[in-house]
């Protein structure tokens, strides 16, 4: 799965989180705070896009990330980890 | 708590959305999750064996009881308990219904009468939970389109009517003036409710409500107060932080349980007759749910006068904060923002130290809770300490020197205890 296709997922699920927001106005060098998003709302965000792409990290590693960017490059990881893998 | 094992990383942050198909099956990795931190949680649901009092009962022997919120130390006061016992013989065992189909009692009347005495406003409406309450008058203002905006360390049942009430949500920088100022520019335009507690519950600290109400005022933007943790505690009679500030006629509402100055169970709103009026019947907590037992009514009614005529009670409760606090300062502990009679022991973010103190803590002898993330900031991981009236001074010192011996070696060892100011 490519870095753009989980981009796409986070979008996709900050924009049904949020009417407000539109795709133009996500910036993954900035944080989702920056979006005007509240802590609950990106907890929702994030573990909404962890379901699609059927990895599980513990919240208390994505706590210390700072962008959108950082996000992407840890799901982008865990799942070519996964994909990796045998399936087991 | 396995020290580096995988179960380590998670907490109970990670298992909200489930990954199951039938809401009746809890997820599988919950399930594997729960079972390996099974130690760790066994310090969480104790069960006690008598009063929640200062020295109280846990498993086969007598602790001390630095978990309960009982601050004034009334869960046995002899005035309180006789008169929830005349009033169960006379009004029965329960409200029997709805408030507003069914009735209350004119116990519930007089109970309102005294909370308009203690808060000055005139407007009084009690539930028959403490968080239910909180909910259900957040539920009640809001609606879709407006705007509530919380100090960014609001208790749950603040945020849950927020999200019941399907208002936005927006958090500002606990306790900061600037941050308050900023978010309600952003959200400007809109109805708006800035929302803060008295006394944090995870933190001790105060609101500081003479600079956040200026700048709400600056916006004429209302407020709720949530007194949850310092109404009859704090103030000189026991109104609360409001009054402690003199702030009453600027705070729209205020908001108090019963479950922790006044030992018992419920909640109540105060504010304007106009307001309590319309949240009688658009706050569900109230018109959907039975009214407060007799004789719980009762006791709160005593518990109001008890405090009256007792207010040695609050004293002693600040003055054991203060010692509490200072002596653990002293020991090189870091007791966070707090500066009131509940004590956070900020240990850092390692957990599995985290669970083996808090068990070493229970075997010698003190009941203190751990808390852990989400509750609190990953790196903030503590025990909560509350002070009571109820704690004579052997007992805090007894509490004192379990915490010298239990956490300050471990803390030393990691070179985490500050500065020792001996
Ligand atoms: C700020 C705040 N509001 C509401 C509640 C809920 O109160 P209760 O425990 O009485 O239901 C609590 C309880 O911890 C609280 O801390």
């Amino acid at each position: 799965m490519t870095r753009e296709a989980i981009q796409a997922v986070i979008n996709k699920h900050i924009m049904e989180i949020s009417e407000e927001i539109q795709e133009a106005q996500i910036d993954p060098s900035r944080s989702m705070k920056d979006l005007g998003l509240n802590s609950l709302d990106i907890v929702e965000i994030v573990s909404c896009s962890m379901r699609e792409l059927k990895v599980k990290i513990p919240r208390s590693e994505l706590s210390k990330l700072t962008n959108l960017d950082a996000l992407v490059d840890i799901l982008h990881q865990t799942v070519a980890q996964k994909e990796q893998a045998p399936a087991s | 708590m396995n020290s580096g094992s995988e179960s380590d990383k998670f907490s109970l942050a990670d298992f909200f959305l489930a990954e199951t198909d039938d809401p009746l099956v809890p997820p599988p990795d919950f399930l594997k999750w729960r079972r390996d931190v099974a130690w760790a949680i066994s310090l969480y649901e104790p069960s006690l064996g008598s009063a929640a009092e200062a020295i109280c009962q846990l498993g086969s022997r007598p602790v001390i009881n630095m978990a309960s919120y009982g601050y004034l130390a009334l869960m046995r006061h002899p005035k309180i308990i006789q008169a929830a016992k005349d009033a169960l013989d006379q009004f029965g065992t329960g409200s029997c219904g709805s408030p507003i189909l069914s009735g209350r009692t004119t116990l519930h009347d007089q109970l309102e009468s005294g909370l308009r005495l203690l808060t000055g406003k005139q407007g009084v409406l009690t539930y028959n939970s403490g968080f239910a309450g909180a909910l259900g008058t957040v539920a009640g203002l809001l609606r879709k389109g407006d705007c509530a905006i919380l100090d960014e360390r609001s208790h749950t049942s603040l945020v849950d009517g927020v999200r019941v009430s399907g208002a936005r949500l927006a958090f500002f920088q606990h306790n900061d003036p600037q941050s308050l100022d900023s978010i309600l520019t952003r959200e400007s335009g809109k109805r708006r409710l800035v929302i803060v507690e008295g006394i944090y519950s995870m933190d001790g600290d105060m609101a500081n409500l003479p600079a956040l109400l200026e700048v709400a005022e600056s916006h004429r933007v209302g407020m709720l107060v949530d007194e949850a943790h310092s109404i009859l505690c704090c103030g000189p009679g026991g109104g609360g932080v409001v009054e402690h500030f003199g702030a009453g006629q600027r705070v729209g509402i205020q908001y108090g349980t019963f479950s922790k100055g006044f030992s018992s169970c419920g909640g109540f709103a105060a504010a304007a007759p106009e307001i309590v009026d319309y949240l009688r019947f658009y706050s569900n907590p109230y018109g959907f749910s039975c009214a407060l037992p007799p004789a719980t009514v009762a006791g709160l009614s005593a518990a109001l006068e008890v405090m009256r005529e007792e207010p040695w009670r609050r004293e002693r409760l600040w003055e054991n904060g203060d010692y509490f606090r200072q002596q653990l300062q002293r020991l090189g502990l870091d007791t966070g923002d707090s500066d009131s009679y509940v004590v956070p022991i900020v240990i850092g973010d390692d957990r599995a130290m985290l669970y083996e103190l808090g068990h070493a803590l229970r075997d010698r002898g003190l009941f203190v809770s751990p808390v852990d993330y989400p509750s609190v900031p990953l790196e903030k991981l503590r025990f909560r300490a509350s002070v009571t009236a109820g704690h004579s001074r052997e007992s805090l010192d007894q509490a004192l020197g379990i915490i010298a011996d239990v956490i300050v070696p471990a803390m030393r060892r990691r070179g985490l205890l500050k500065g020792v100011q001996v």
